[in-house]
């Protein structure tokens, strides 16, 4: 589904900060992608979802054979990918639930499905509301505006559930949320896992690995991946820590 | 005789003194003809003109409209989704003169035309053309007293809430470059509530010439909003001048789209803890070019201003926002804020802000902030990350970032009607 093949990166004008990603994600598969802060977890992420500022130097992705890398955003979005964002935007004045309309219904007419109305789409939201038990009222709100940080990482996953991804990476999902909430995140997660989609976790924590087992575990240090494994890396990266992997 | 300005000369030849009329307006408008031959155009040397090209007045002469002149302008298909669809007592206007009147009015409302007011209601007429001009920064009112046609007048006795919006329609339709003076007066009695509707909307070259006296009596309450669509070949100036009573509130909103050249003068002064919130949007493309110059004048203690304008600005537009305030001495306990935003969304796009304060007393709160930016990237990449088309994206964006000016106004009817103005314009092609 996804392929990254030797992926060389730069911050626009700045320094290298992926020097050779390497990454085969296949439908069904749950990836988690761990590594110390500035590694550059982000912004693989960001390059996947179409984030502009970055010079690729070399390398290529295809999603679903397909050259990911010149699509723009909002074609990549329309064909299944989904990131949910580390740090959430706040936009004040687009409300909520006019904003994940419009999103749906883009997402929809892209995949030659008939657009929600009104009431099918209420219908579509209190399920998913109830799932990931947020408040109706944060619907009503602008997006993300005035979110506590745990609110505002339940949104994402929200509109994930929502928007039916076939690919979605998840950056730091977990991070700033309490335990209860992690496990009702977690559940939204584990609810998404089907044959045809593939979920990448971004995590500093072992304890979201718990709740969403993952397929295979991945190390990024500087720009590279460092190791991969299967989940029991996880465990032991939380004993020694990152000194101790790679080459 | 004083020298005229050459500019000023087709003007003055274009006079005609109408006997029929009272003396007192024959004499004041000559007077104000005489005011505008000396002092003629203002140029980019008047502060106050600093940022307002009159370029394309001085290429053209815009012929004054004559009551006679033959008006083709029909309300329906030139109007089309510009008015408001609720309820309201409209009046419509071709050309600068009356077409439409309502016809049942409430009591203690007199809502009619200038031309009829100065024979049946002289006062009235008479308070339109007094000079309350704050700034002596406005030769075009000179110009507008000595060849005004018509215009409308509001009177509202004490004590009445009206049930519904005034809507004064304005149709401006003309082959050849024309001017239209508008003369216009409002008084609101004392606790009384009303509510203005203005709309401009035009074909062709023309330029409306408007003033309006506005006056608001202690305990009253005005919101007057204006919409000006002129057609993009039109100038469009516009002078409001306010004085408030005694714990009167004005809210004014006006929402800029049209024209090639527009600008609003908005004068208040402020009596005893009155309060006023000026608020405005303005969206240009093309070569258009707007001013909005707000002067607000404290002159007694405890009452408070609010303003607020934002501006979008496409492709090779301009927009200025002059914002005076003033305090006089003795204006103790006075509280003003003033807010400046504009969006920047081409590269040759372009805006002058320049916020004044003239401070004469000491226990004032008094604070005013500009920005110019583009549209916010994080969030744009946000929307697009969802599946929502950068257009789309794009014009999501810049309405929610209008619309804090909007949400200045009450009702949530007439919120809507200009919020629906601002999606038609972003959804209309380039220029
Ligand atoms: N726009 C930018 N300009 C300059 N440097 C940047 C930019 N974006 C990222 N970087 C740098 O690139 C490196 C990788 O950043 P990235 O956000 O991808 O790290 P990360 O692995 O997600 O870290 P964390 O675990 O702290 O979230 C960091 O050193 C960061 O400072
Ligand atoms: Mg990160």
């Amino acid at each position: 589904m996804l392929e990254i093949k030797n992926l060389h990166a730069s911050v626009e004008g700045g320094r290298e900060i992926l020097n050779g990603v390497s990454l085969k994600v296949k439908a069904g598969e749950v990836h988690a992608i761990m590594g110390p802060n500035g590694s550059g977890k982000s912004t693989l992420a960001g390059i996947l979802a179409g984030r502009d500022g970055y010079d690729i130097a070399s390398g290529a992705v295809t999603y679903d054979g397909q050259d990911l890398l010149t699509m723009p955003p909002e074609e990549r979005a329309r064909a299944g990918i989904f990131l949910a964002f580390q740090y959430p935007v706040e936009i004040p004045g687009v409300n909520n639930m006019y904003f994940l309309r419009v999103a749906l219904n883009a997402i929809r007419r892209a995949k030659s499905e008939p657009e929600l109305d009104a009431g099918q789409f209420l219908k579509s939201v209190r399920a998913k509301l109830k799932l990931l038990e947020i408040e109706d009222d944060l619907l009503q709100r602008g997006v993300n505006v005035g979110f506590s940080g745990g609110e505002k990482k339940r949104n994402e996953i929200f509109q994930m559930a929502m928007l039916e991804p076939r690919l979605a990476i998840l950056d730091e999902t977990d991070s700033g949320l309490d335990i209860d909430a992690l496990r009702i995140v977690a559940n939204g997660i584990n609810r998404l896992r089907a044959p045809d989609r593939a979920i990448v976790m971004i995590t500093h924590y072992q304890r979201l690995l718990d709740y969403v087992v993952p397929d295979f575990v991945h190390v990024l240090s500087e720009g590279r991946i460092v190791r991969s494994g299967d989940r029991s890396l996880a465990g032991e990266l939380e004993k020694t820590g990152y000194a101790g992997v790679g080459s | 005789m004083a020298a005229i300005k050459a500019e000023a000369v087709p003007y003055r030849d274009a006079f005609r003194a109408n006997p029929a009329e009272p003396a007192w307006l024959v004499d004041a408008r000559a007077k104000s003809l005489a005011a505008f031959g000396e002092r003629g155009f203002p140029s980019r040397r008047d502060e106050a003109w600093r940022f307002t090209s009159t370029r394309p007045l001085a290429e053209n002469f815009f012929v004054p409209v004559r009551r006679d002149l033959a008006v083709t302008a029909n309300e329906d298909t030139d109007f089309g989704k510009l008015g408001f669809e609720g309820p309201a007592y409209r009046l419509v206007f071709a050309n600068g003169i009356v077409r439409a009147l309502p016809s049942k009015l409430p009591p203690g409302l007199w809502l009619g035309s200038m031309s009829q007011a100065i024979s049946e209601r002289p006062e009235a007429a008479e308070f339109a053309i007094s000079e309350i001009d704050l700034g002596g920064t406005q030769p075009f009112a000179s110009l507008n007293a000595a060849l005004f046609a018509d215009g409308f007048v509001f009177d509202l006795d004490e004590g009445v809430a009206l049930d519904r919006p005034i809507e004064i329609v304005h149709l401006g339709k003309s082959a050849l470059p024309t001017s239209i003076y508008l003369r216009n007066s409002v008084r609101i009695g004392a606790g009384s509530e009303a509510t203005v509707i203005e709309t401009y909307v035009g074909q062709g070259a023309y330029w409306d010439n408007v003033v309006t006296n506005i006056a608001v009596a202690e305990g009253a309450s005005l919101t007057h909003i204006k919409l000006q669509d002129e057609s993009r070949e039109a100038v469009h100036f516009a002078s409001a001048r306010i004085s408030l009573g005694w714990s009167a509130r004005y809210r004014n909103f006006g929402l800029t789209l049209g024209a090639n050249l527009s600008r609003n003068d908005i004068q208040v002064l402020l009596g005893k803890g009155a309060h006023a919130n000026i608020a405005g949007a303005y969206l240009q493309r093309g070569d258009q070019d707007t001013t909005n110059a707000v002067v607000i004048d404290h002159a007694e203690p405890d009452a408070t201003t609010q303003e607020l304008f934002k501006g979008v600005l496409d492709e090779r537009s301009h927009g200025a926002f002059l914002g005076t305030i003033r305090v006089r001495e003795g204006a103790q306990k006075t509280d003003a804020k003033q807010t400046s935003r504009a969006l920047l969304l081409s590269d040759r796009a372009s805006v002058n802000i320049k916020p004044e304060l003239a401070i004469f007393a000491d226990d004032v709160k008094c604070t005013h902030g500009a920005a110019v930016g583009d549209l916010d990237k994080d969030a744009l990449f946000y929307l697009r990350a969802r599946g929502i088309g950068v257009d789309e994206a794009r014009r999501m964006l810049i309405e929610a970032f209008l619309l804090e000016t909007i949400d200045t106004i009450e009702s949530p009817e007439v919120r809507e009607h200009l919020a629906r103005q601002v999606r038609r314009w972003l959804a209309a092609e380039k220029a």
